[in-house]
């Protein structure tokens, strides 16, 4: 490439070092091993910006197990920004990778993390940028292999046209066995359609050219005819069992400029046991897995010494149920102490019972704290399970600000099936108590202003949870609620509301629970104009209304529907190992505003016939 | 105790910030382990200060920071513990003792030069350049420049301190600009150079290197 070139775009862009890579911990290999033979070329690619795209520990660690093998070097790709994709294009320069600066079309593999729907257009930003066809069946055998990998691929679906091959589960217990797989077949040098027949013999591989889908005549989805005898009929997720021995991130690579997480994330565990009925993450990781707190602490030392960040994030689903939290935090807190290292904990519930380790944390340095109340009756919060009563949210944010905190978010959804007004105005009731509980303190005792930031981000149905079955409600009804809320909550002293986008979120909906007749509609939006569409300023509503009306199918239909409970979905070939026996259950459950107990007190068999084998536990009598 | 460091900024880091430059000397030194002094109050920083700026795109073979450290360490220990741990693209040059001075080292600066390579979009003759180069610097160049009250005209012009065309080759020029760079500000050799492709007729794209800032180490006792 061209480098005066590039550095005369370079100096034009902002936040250049989004696109020069040379980072500290960047592994560097040569195309060529010890004997001669060409390395496996893989590109991995989080289809959005550096920023975010590096704050995901996912990648991170598929990054470090990629390469690891000798026979593979990996490199990394982000989505670039409006300008420098316009810089490309107008210079005729192809995107390319950060670790060599080699065009995208030179690799074999280019692997996407979809951890978002709305981030699918960038996967087609970035195809364009590196000349590559979008559906897989416009590509020959020259071409790179296009695979994904993470959450999304739940539901593959909507991207079913663009893939060639998806990889369902824990990337790290796979990506060795797809790429020996891989490896044999270069050796052999046969033809692409003899590398997917062999790709789709592994566990937790999908291969989509392999199956056709058939639609009812209301334009519904019915069913997945298989096209190849040997496709398997469903697609199991597959399970890291042990994460102490699993590849953790390695050296970690420290970006120059700042990223959204910027600081090690040690995993603590992975899975969730509480069994909210929205969240699709605590279906889709099961079953809890932990890691001892020796890993933990050795990783903590390790990424510690190989970085020089000064702040750590014990990250999971939920961080308060780890096994060990009360001995953990303390652990690191006095470890690191004399380094001026300050930890932080995501995702707290409100019912974990931190007092003492938030005084802790309090003494290092003073990070933000989130709770998820999520609902603002006690009725809604039953229908979600989410468990946590008003007393858990008042005696925690008494805490903090005991402990010094003088800020807090508090995180709702509105649109939960069986909402209503009342529980609208139950969020603004429960911002009220907050604020009271606040400024009922002695003025010695607590900070100076109440910053109390209630946040309502909007229900999307998602598969693989009780409520995939439900519809979204419409976006007029979302704002509805929104300036109901937006009204209660005026005048409350020291609160203020945010809420998150109804289009993107209804788009979301779509997507999470679309059939791959959505990947026509992906690749005429992008031809419109749709680029990053989760950044809400740069949202492309045009675009998108004219993929859809050209497609001759709508938004509602996908997000606005509701599916009968028994009626084909979509993703049902997709096995997340979790029951759809059970998620019915779960689903009747709601509608009778019954809570399922949290599964490390007492299994409530999800997995069905499976949960021996699964997570070693078997199921009792639920009370 | 407080070191002074002479550092290079090479191609791999040449888009790196001068805030993220910042950052990632302080992760360095944490990497170290250097005895790093940190300040009081309610986030605290090491106190590591830098003399100048240097801007995005541009690289540079001597750039200043300077360090207080808690315990006594010899610059030759100081750049062997930290020369490991730095990313490509930046080494340490050279350190040195500042002793009792807390005199900061932008008070220290005085001239920049710079090492420009030119690509213009055609040939390009010495003569003409040399001529252009007089014509410019002949009177008054009146620049636009942003400041933080807005956009103000500036003549550059006393800031010039010499230019040197070292040869051409085909549509390349390589030049020497020697600028002033003072706590009150500096040449940004980019704009003087737009200035003299306006007066050229002709347009380039260059990739310039901070060879040398002038420190008076006079002015740190």
């Amino acid at each position: 490439m061209d480098k005066t070139l590039l550095n005369s775009i370079l100096k034009k862009v902002e936040k250049p070092s989004r696109y020069t890579g040379g980072e500290l911990n960047m592994r560097v290999k040569e195309p060529s091993m010890a004997d001669g033979s060409k390395r496996n070329r893989f590109a991995l690619c989080f289809p959005d910006v550096y920023e975010i795209g590096m704050s995901h520990l996912g990648s991170r660690i598929i990054y470090n197990v990629l390469n690891e093998r000798d026979d593979t070097y990996c490199e990394r790709v982000y989505a670039p920004w409006f300008d420098m994709e316009r810089e490309l294009r107008e210079n005729e320069l192809p995107i390319y990778s950060l670790e060599t600066g080699s065009p995208l079309k030179d690799f074999d593999i280019i692997g996407f993390s979809l951890l978002y729907e709305m981030c699918y257009t960038n996967i087609l930003t970035v195809l364009d940028l590196a000349g590559v066809p979008f559906r897989s069946r416009e590509r020959g055998d020259r071409d790179p292999l296009i695979i994904a990998g993470g959450p999304c691929v739940c539901n593959p679906e909507p991207v079913a046209d663009i893939m060639d091959a998806l990889i369902f589960g824990d990337g790290e217990e796979v990506m060795n066995e797809f790429m020996d797989v891989y490896s044999s077949w270069k050796r052999e040098g046969s033809g692409k359609a003899a590398l997917l027949k062999r790709l789709s013999a592994i566990k937790g591989v999908y291969v989509p050219s392999y199956y056709s889908a058939e639609y009812d005549d209301n334009g519904d989805f019915r069913k997945l005819i298989k096209l190849d005898p040997d496709a398997p009929g469903s697609i199991e997720r597959r399970i890291v069992r042990d994460l102490d021995k699993a590849t953790y991130t390695g050296d970690l690579v420290v970006p120059y400029m700042s990223i959204v997480h910027d600081r090690v994330a040690l995993e603590i565990f992975r899975g969730c046991t509480r069994g909210c009925r929205f969240c699709q993450a605590g279906f889709i990781y099961r079953p809890v897995r932990e890691r001892e707190m020796d890993t933990v602490i050795k990783q903590t030392d390790e990424s510690l010494d190989c970085t020089g960040y000064d702040e750590i994030s014990l990250f999971s689903l939920s961080s308060g149920d780890y096994s060990h939290i009360h001995e953990l935090v303390p652990l690191i807190l006095d470890r690191y102490e004399k380094d001026r290292v300050s930890v932080s904990l995501p995702s707290l519930r409100i019912d974990s019972f931190l007092k003492d380790d938030l005084e802790k944390i309090q003494k290092v340095r003073k990070t933000g704290l989130t709770f998820a109340p999520e609902a603002g009756t006690q009725r809604l919060r039953d229908v979600i399970n989410k468990g946590v009563s008003e007393e858990d949210l008042l005696r925690s944010v008494h805490d903090a600000f005991v402990a010094g905190w003088h800020g807090v978010k508090l995180y709702f959804m509105i649109g939960l099936p069986t909402e209503t007004d009342e529980d609208i105005l139950g969020i603004a009731e429960l911002a009220r108590k907050v604020s009271r509980e606040f400024y009922s303190m002695p003025k010695e005792l607590r900070g100076k202003g109440l910053r109390c930031t209630v946040s309502a981000s909007t229900f999307v149905p998602k598969p693989f949870t009780p409520f995939q079955w439900e519809p979204q409600i419409s976006v007029d009804e979302v704002l509805r609620r929104q300036a109901l809320l937006r009204g209660a909550l005026k005048g409350i002293r020291g609160v203020e509301f945010s809420c998150h986008f109804s289009e993107t979120s209804r788009l979301e909906a779509a997507f999470a629970r679309g059939d791959r007749r959505l990947s026509e509609v992906l690749i005429s939006a992008f031809e419109h104009g749709a680029r990053l569409d989760s950044w809400d300023e740069h949202f492309n509503k045009p675009a998108w209304e004219a993929a859809f009306s050209e497609n001759g199918l709508t938004v509602e239909q996908f997000a606005n529907r509701r599916i009968d409970v028994g009626a084909p979905l979509a993703w049902q070939h997709m096995d997340a190992v979790v029951s759809q026996d059970y998620l019915m259950r779960e689903h009747r459950k709601a509608y009778e505003q019954i809570t399922t107990r949290d599964c490390r007190k007492g299994c409530n068999g999800c997995f069905g016939s499976r949960s021996g084998a699964i997570c070693g536990k078997k199921p009792e009598e639920n009370t | 105790m407080r070191l002074c460091v002479k550092f290079t900024k090479e191609a791999p880091v040449r888009f790196v910030s001068h805030l993220d430059v910042q950052r990632l000397f302080q992760r360095a030194f944490r990497r170290a382990r250097l005895p790093l002094a940190y300040s009081q109050g309610f986030n605290p920083h090491p106190l590591v200060s830098f003399a100048t700026a240097l801007s995005v795109g541009m690289t540079s073979r001597g750039e200043y920071l300077d360090v207080i450290l808690t315990d006594p360490m010899t610059p030759e220990e100081f750049v062997s513990a930290v020369s490991p741990v730095l990313p490509d693209g930046i080494r340490i040059a050279e350190a040195f003792d500042l002793g009792e001075s807390r005199k900061s080292l932008t008070s220290a600066m005085r001239t920049a030069s710079y090492s420009a390579k030119v690509v213009f979009t055609e040939p390009i003759e010495a003569d003409k350049l040399v001529k252009a180069a007089e014509e410019l610097l002949s009177d008054q160049i009146v620049v636009r420049k942003k400041t933080k009250g807005g956009i103000k005209p500036v003549d550059i012009r006393p800031m010039v301190l010499d230019l040197k065309l070292v040869g051409t080759e085909g549509n390349r020029a390589d030049l020497f600009i020697k600028g002033a760079l003072t706590a009150e500000g500096g040449l940004n050799p980019d704009m003087f150079l737009t200035e003299l492709y306006r007066v050229l007729g002709s347009n380039g794209l260059a990739e310039i290197e901070r060879t040398e800032i002038e420190l008076d180490r006079s002015a740190l006792n």
